[in-house]
């Protein structure tokens, strides 16, 4: 069997997660940091800043790709934040103050909705494009049909909660969550008419508050329509990460995603919930620990694996970290994503 | 209860004393200084002269703006995790790791036990303290913040991480009493993070204060407080200095539901806008806060430390919250 026929055979993917650290400890690694101080400064220009910004791009597909993950993000490295990003783009919507971002000692740019919040233009398409490209123009054996860049956008629901409002039209959180998924909706079709076939929905805010379920469910709905109407039927994947996703396993995998991705830091139980329970769809296993600089034993996260893939429907799962790895330096982000492939091939061997 | 304790330590303070949260901006020689220590064109000695000539204009300048209890500034330090991790054995730094926009910091990584190797700031509080009869505060960070703020590769879990934390900090705490401090600041800016995680860092304080004779202050910020309140008023200190102005002053509400029974240092200026609060908005913030927690109560601020700030804006800030406290005093 070759290595290719092993990893479509065991069904296990490699898949990064979302963001990557955007700049890193050598002077080469610190044109973005440099570029954003300049522009602030009055003595650097917009264009340098995009310059710096594909640059850093293109490096963190770079590395993914050698690390042989073959589902890529473009490391998100554009964002100021996972929130400010999209919102921010949204007409009716103004960035204010900071807050913590859940429990990570980052922080964004607090929305605040003002009038309905309404997308006039798409918000991550040509970031998309970008990142297609730098991924094609990568030297061969990594562009070889088997890597593919995903779109990664913070889902209605974590927008709404993470907003305020000004508006008494969106005071209420699911009228801003149903404002935000329609504008949502709307850019997942552009996504899908652009190429994306895996577009990956992060919904971290469901964890940390189960009681607004029934809001998180109706925001979601839009986006899982616009999936479906879509002519190039991209695959959605709902990423849920920063808290104990045992709680609400049962709920997750019953949502029409085609993928749920889950953290698995936060409670090891978790591994015993999907090897009893089982999963009808595929799953995100968040296993290697995006927020921590240990890395973890090869073997023991195969045996996880090897518990869990048979209980999944299909057989199918996208290993990657729990969360993006913006939160690590960016030395100890690569290592993590080199883990994943040591991972696989620990896992393989047992599969063998 | 706290102005007790204030005046048994021998601390007579006006209402509605002013201070400042911790850092200030650096001035450009010093961070030029910094960027040629760290290129090895400059001295330890050469860099430490320097710093204390800009601790030196920041404990003057604090004065002339008639400011009650000073800092030292942090002219020696960097980010106030990293300060102490890296005197710290068990500690090894790790590399560049983004805190918001375009701030970065070297997150340390616990590789071993941590140990404390001595006074830490004990020195540098003795020097600003010299150089003025109001007092100083000592300045730290909490136990729970620094186990959230690295990365732990050797201890088995967050609580074991903070234990181990809290006893070396209670050490640095105990040596700056023994010096002469009066005043403690010990910064837990992560205590809202994990709002299930609260007894952690409660129990952390404790072990770090607990018996000490000392006014305690806890300096906290842009957190989900509503989450911990008023689980958090059990922390072991006497006063807490939280970000009001960014928040727009929303805790109040949280007060009114629930008797605010500490000390606060109030956040009066947002210290992430360039713009100059009007004095008048900032006294009715005061007047706001007097609505609801007793006047006795309420020390005056800054959101968080100024550092973000150039010089002139920060003075400008801290000029800001002495007249709106001098104002409300009458």
């Amino acid at each position: 069997m070759t290595s290719e026929t092993a990893k479509k055979s065991s069904g296990l993917f490699l898949s990064h997660t979302g963001s990557y650290p955007r700049i890193g400890d050598s002077p080469e690694l610190q044109t973005l940091r440099r570029s954003i101080a300049a522009l602030d400064r009055g003595t650097g220009t917009l264009a340098d800043l995009h310059a710096a910004e594909d640059d850093m791009t293109r490096r963190a597909i770079s590395d993914q790709a050698r690390a042989g993950v073959e589902w890529l993000t473009d490391g998100l490295i554009r964002w100021y934040d996972p929130v400010s990003h999209l919102a921010g783009k949204l007409e009716g919507v103004e960035i204010r103050g900071l807050l913590r971002f859940f429990d990570t000692n980052t922080y964004f740019r607090q929305p605040v909705v003002t009038a309905r919040p309404t997308r006039r233009k798409p918000l991550l398409v040509e970031e998309y494009k970008f990142a297609h490209a730098a991924l094609s123009h990568l030297p061969t054996p990594h562009a070889n049909g088997t890597t593919r860049i995903k779109a990664v956008l913070t889902g209605p629901y974590t927008l709404a909660k993470c907003s305020l409002s000004e508006n008494d039209a969106t005071a209420k959180l699911e009228t801003r969550a149903a404002a935000y998924a329609e504008a949502l909706a709307a850019e997942i079709v552009d996504l899908a008419a652009a190429g994306v076939e895996l577009i990956q929905v992060d919904e971290p805010a469901i964890v940390k508050y189960p009681s607004d379920w029934g809001i998180f469910e109706q925001a979601i709905t839009p986006i899982l329509r616009a999936r479906d109407n879509a002519v190039s039927k991209p695959k959605l994947a709902l990423y849920v990460y920063f808290r104990d996703c045992v709680p609400l396993y049962e709920k997750l995998t019953s949502l029409p995603f085609d993928i749920i991705g889950l953290d698995f830091t936060y409670n090891p139980a978790l591994v015993d919930v999907v090897a009893s329970k089982g999963s009808p769809r595929a799953l995100g296993l968040g296993l290697l620990d995006g927020r921590n600089t240990r890395l973890e034993d090869p073997a023991v996260v195969a045996k996880q694996i090897e518990r869990m893939l048979p209980k999944i429907q299909g057989g199918q799962a996208h290993l990657g970290p729990s969360s993006g790895l913006e939160y690590l330096p960016r030395d100890r982000a690569q290592g993590k994503l080199e883990l994943l492939g040591r991972v696989r091939s620990a896992f393989l061997g047992m599969e063998a | 209860m706290s102005r007790a304790k204030l005046e048994s330590l021998d601390l007579k303070l006006p209402l509605y004393p002013t201070t400042s949260v911790g850092s200030f901006p650096k001035p450009d020689y010093l961070t030029k200084a910094r960027a040629e220590f760290n290129r090895g064109k400059l001295s330890k000695d050469q860099l430490s002269e320097l710093e204390r000539k800009a601790t030196q204009f920041w404990i003057a300048k604090q004065e002339e703006l008639g400011i009650d209890v000073l800092v030292d500034g942090e002219m020696y330090r960097g980010d106030m995790v990293a300060y102490f991790a890296e005197k710290m054995p068990g500690f090894t730094q790790g590399g560049l790791v983004r805190s918001y926009g375009n701030r970065y910091y070297h997150k340390p990584i616990i590789t071993s036990a941590v140990e404390w190797p001595g006074p830490l700031t004990v020195d540098w509080w003795k020097y600003a303290q010299s150089l003025t009869k109001k007092p100083v505060k000592g300045m730290l960070t909490g136990a729970y913040t620094i186990m959230d703020w690295s990365f732990n590769e050797f201890y088995p879990d967050r609580r074991a991480t903070a234990m181990a934390l809290a006893a070396t900090i209670r050490k640095e705490v105990e040596a700056l009493i023994a010096a002469g401090c009066r005043i403690v600041q010990i910064d837990e800016p992560a205590l809202s993070v994990r709002s299930e995680e609260l007894p952690i860092a409660l129990e952390a304080m404790k072990k770090t204060t607990e018996g000490l004779k000392a006014y305690f202050i806890t300096h906290a910020c842009y957190g989900a407080f509503e989450e911990i309140y008023p689980g958090m008023l059990d922390l072991a200190v006497d006063n807490f200095d939280l970000e009001m102005s960014n928040s727009e002053l929303d805790m109040l509400g949280l007060f009114k539901q629930s008797p605010f029974t500490k000390d606060i240092s109030f956040g009066v200026v947002d210290v992430h806008s360039h713009v100059i609060e009007d004095p008048g908005a900032v006294r009715k913030r005061l007047e706001n806060a007097a609505r609801v927690i007793a006047k006795d109560n309420i020390w005056v601020d800054p959101d968080c430390g100024l550092k973000t700030r150039t010089v002139e804006e920060a003075i400008d800030k801290l000029r800001v919250c002495v007249a709106a406290a001098t104002a409300l005093r009458g």
